[in-house]
């Protein structure tokens, strides 16, 4: 049955700001446990996509379906515990928490006792808080940011805080896990390692990911077996592997339109 | 003796309601400038049903939390359902102190209370002494610290620091925010209360802007995200000006130009950061043994 094995089914979306429209008549389908990419040059409506998804911005037309309910106007905290996790481009941390912090309040952002249970903290409080210590150090250790458990998330180096939100988005427990450039600004051995995490925590957790980014190598390589969906001016211009994705003339004319990324792309 | 008694009940009675200014502005980073209206709604429930109804004077103060606490959602509730942008959530709260303490101000009486609009409401039992105070100051500070400890607190700390991550990883912010505004309201109304019955009166010209602004000095220059920097600074705003009676006078100058300062070379505020506990004592004694050259 594969109609029962889809998880996000983005249809016919539409999102105009003012005069732009950032996103035009995109469908899009998941089924549970893939990994695809979506690229385009910067202002394709990437990161709209996103937001929609994420109902950060709401579709001036269009229906957006997860495990084939609507989630249209629902709220960006409940489309969260709907199981739907993102990072962000321009990296969100709570920048005066400490990393640790900021992996535990993607557990806690519903707390687990009750008020009364929080100002007397009862035994059961404390057990619960303690367990949800134990788990927020098991994901900073899944990103390999152990040692880093107590720094502050501000005073982290870029690269580590992209790792960080990562983190803290698996926190929230997802089905669905949006990654927004998470190898922006990184080097190639840092992209690397990001490979690597990406993989793993995809396999480990069975999550469905779709990942946005400018690097070509780790898309590629990321999407081997799967789908990359190529958008341009907000409108999906192409969509398939990475080798059908790398010949196609659309693509290339698109990305041609801008030296930096073409560039990027010739080089992968 | 007397007299260090007012100032120290005076001053624990500000340190009850910048703590809960600082569960709202501090921690949560929604400013309020009209906690007066919390405390005078608070005083005046509490005194009334001490003085009218006979209730036991504790029950009563927490009444009058309850009671501020409720009304808070009266700007509350709209304010954070329609998204109102920081600043004007604070003016909407400057206009709802000040709303409240007009009304009071031309009230001369609800029903067979007299509450003496602008004269004030009189012959209140004076139970707050010293002692009561205290008792209050370190429950206030007690459970201040385990909410802000709590999944709760936490919740509150990360809307402060990033509203969109807060409500991307799940946080409710609607309910979030009336919570910090009600245990916010809820300090203010008991310490409005702990007022009437130290003074045996209250008037609407305890709750101007004056003292909204006080309590919201005391956590700006205390610190965000901290309840010790508060509790000092609140202390220090009602003692300081007490003692030397002639700079009174030129409080609001002196605020603004620490507000300047602080602004300029520590805009977190004072303690801002520093939580009430020996983690941090630890990090600062180690800090200080460090030699200068590695600080
Ligand atoms: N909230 C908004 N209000 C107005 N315009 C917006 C908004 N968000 C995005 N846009 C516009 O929509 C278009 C698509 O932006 P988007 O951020 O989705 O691009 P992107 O594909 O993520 O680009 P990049 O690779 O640079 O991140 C751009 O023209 C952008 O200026
Ligand atoms: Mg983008």
């Amino acid at each position: 049955m594969t109609a029962s094995n889809e998880i996000l089914s983005l249809r016919n979306l539409t999102v105009d700001f003012g005069g732009v429209r950032a996103v035009n008549d995109v469908s899009l389908s998941l089924q549970r446990g893939e990994m695809v990419a979506l690229i385009g040059p910067n202002g394709a409506g990437k990161t709209t996509i996103f937001n929609l998804i994420t109902s950060a911005v709401q579709p001036t037309a269009g229906e957006i379906l997860l495990n084939g309910k609507s989630i249209l106007r629902k709220s960006p905290d409940q489309i969260c515990r709907l199981g739907i996790s993102r990072t962000f481009q321009n990296i969100r941390l709570f920048p005066q928490m400490t990393a640790y912090e900021n992996v535990e309040l993607g557990l806690h952002s519903t707390p687990h006792y009750s008020l009364a249970e929080a100002f007397v903290r009862t035994p059961r409080a404390r057990q619960i808080e303690n367990d949800t210590r134990k788990k927020a150090l098991e994901l900073l250790e899944m990103v390999n940011l152990q040692e880093y458990a107590h720094a502050r998330a501000a005073s982290l180096p870029y690269g580590l805080q992209r790792r960080l939100e990562i983190a803290r988005a698996m926190a929230t427990s997802p089905q669905l896990l949006l990654l927004d450039e998470p190898a922006a600004g990184m080097n190639e051995d840092e992209c690397n390692e990001l490979i690597e995490l990406i993989r793993k925590i995809h396999q480990q957790m069975q999550y469905t990911i779709i990942i946005i980014e400018h690097h070509m190598a780790v898309v590629m390589e990321l999407c081997r077996d799967s789908r990359i969906y190529v958008l341009n001016l907000g409108s999906l211009l192409a969509v398939g592997s990475p080798q059908e994705i790398q010949n196609n003339p659309d693509v290339i004319r698109a990305y041609l339109g801008e030296r930096k990324n073409a560039r990027d792309f010739s080089a992968s | 003796m007397g007299y260090i008694n007012a100032i120290i009940i005076l001053a624990g009675i500000n340190i009850i309601a910048a703590l809960g200014v600082a569960i709202l502005t501090g921690y949560t980073g929604l400013f309020s400038i009209g906690h007066a209206g919390f405390m005078a709604l608070g005083g005046y429930f509490s005194a009334i049903l001490v003085k009218e109804f006979g209730v036991h004077f504790v029950p009563a103060l927490l009444a009058g939390g309850l009671f501020a606490g409720l009304t808070s959602f009266i700007i509350g509730y709209p304010a954070f359902r329609s998204r109102l942008r920081g600043d004007y959530f604070a003016i909407a709260t400057l206009g709802f102190s000040e709303a409240i303490r007009l009304i009071l101000n031309n009230t001369r009486e609800i029903g067979f209370i007299k509450t003496g609009a602008a004269f004030g409401y009189m012959n209140i039992p004076g139970h707050t002494n010293l002692w009561v105070v205290i008792g209050a100051v370190v429950l206030a500070i007690y459970f201040a610290h385990m909410f802000v400890t709590s999944q709760y607190g936490k919740n509150c700390i990360a809307i402060g620091q990033d509203e969109v991550a807060a409500q991307m990883m799940g946080v409710d912010l609607l309910k979030t925010k009336l919570l910090a505004l009600f245990i916010s309201a809820f300090y203010a109304g008991v310490a409005g209360g702990l007022l009437g019955f130290y003074f045996a009166y209250l008037s609407p010209s305890f709750f101007t802007i004056t003292k909204s602004s006080d309590l919201l000095a005391a956590v700006v220059f205390g610190g965000i995200q901290s309840l010790i920097g508060p509790v000092v600074t609140a202390f220090i705003l009602i003692a300081v000006p007490e003692v030397l009676r002639a700079l009174a006078e030129w409080r609001l100058i002196i605020y603004g130009f620490l507000f300047v300062v602080v602004m300029i070379y520590r805009p977190q505020g004072l303690f801002g950061y520093v939580e009430m506990n020996l983690h941090f004592a630890r990090a600062w004694w180690q800090r200080l043994r460090r030699p200068v050259a590695e600080r």
